[in-house]
């Protein structure tokens, strides 16, 4: 399906010309939960990292979290957490939340995968069968209207 | 005793809840409006409960393993998606209540283990 075949769904009143295909893109809302997941995991990798590079500083401070900020890598995961903030109330604009939450979780499976691939992390069979209901359930939220963007 | 983390476990599940629906309200408000005061009216209390159920989470896990506590998480999708159709009239089919169950029991096994 092309991306402004996309964009009808989403915003019957705008038909955007060709030559912004790309802009036309980011205005779906179902790309832009895509994305808003991909902020969502960078911040969660980007703190992982930022605590785990701070986990030996001032141990009387620890329990607040705060020496967490001595890290750059926590300063890039707090500003992938507004990013994603204001992605998010964007994606609410422009779909009902009882769409958009459910899809939201595909960061349920993100999460895992980028710590496996990225920092080492490992991943239970238990979690593996999570990881593989949370992407049926997507499926099936996802499904019907996948199937109103073929007709139009 | 016992009792208590369940109603904090509760508690920050219902605030969360009452976020997205507030956040939800807000930007409808935002779109008829634009982001003034009756938008603000609505977005600040929802800033507001998911406050409270961001600092309830982070005092339980304190107390708790993740595993115990992020398990809860997983059935704010499929409570979202009946408090928007009861509170928001948003149109629910039962192929989008089946996936949004599918996710929850998904989400509940990635975070057991």
């Amino acid at each position: 399906m092309t991306p402004a075949k996309q964009q009808s769904l989403s915003r019957p009143v705008e038909e955007a010309p060709p030559a912004r295909a790309f802009s036309t893109l980011l205005g779906n809302p179902f790309v832009q939960i895509g994305l808003n997941a991909l902020v969502v995991t960078a911040s969660e990798l980007f703190l992982k990292l930022g605590a785990r590079q701070t986990a030996n500083l001032n141990q009387s401070l620890a329990w607040t979290g705060i020496t967490g900020l001595a890290s750059v890598w926590t300063w890039l995961g707090i500003l992938c957490v507004i990013l994603s903030l204001v992605s998010w109330l964007n994606i609410l604009r422009q779909i009902p939340l009882s769409i958009a939450f459910p899809l939201s979780n595909v960061v349920h499976v993100l999460v895992p995968l980028t710590s496996w691939l990225f920092i080492g992390e490992l991943i239970s069979p238990r979690r593996w069968l999570g990881i593989t209901l949370v992407l049926v359930g997507l499926v099936i939220v996802a499904k019907p209207f996948a199937r109103i963007e073929e007709k139009l | 005793m016992r009792a208590l983390p369940f109603i904090l476990i509760f508690i920050s599940l219902v605030t969360f809840v009452a976020g997205q629906l507030l956040f939800k309200r807000a930007m409808e408000t935002s779109i008829k409006f634009g982001f003034r005061k009756d938008f603000l009216k609505v977005f600040l209390p929802g800033v507001g409960a998911m406050t409270v159920s961001f600092f309830l989470t982070l005092g339980l896990l304190q107390k708790f393993d993740l595993s115990f506590i992020y398990p809860f998480q997983g059935l704010s999708v499929i409570i979202i998606s009946l408090a928007a159709a009861v509170l928001l009239r948003e149109k629910l089919s039962g192929q989008l209540l089946f996936g949004a169950l599918l996710i929850s029991l998904g989400v509940i096994f990635v975070s057991l283990s």
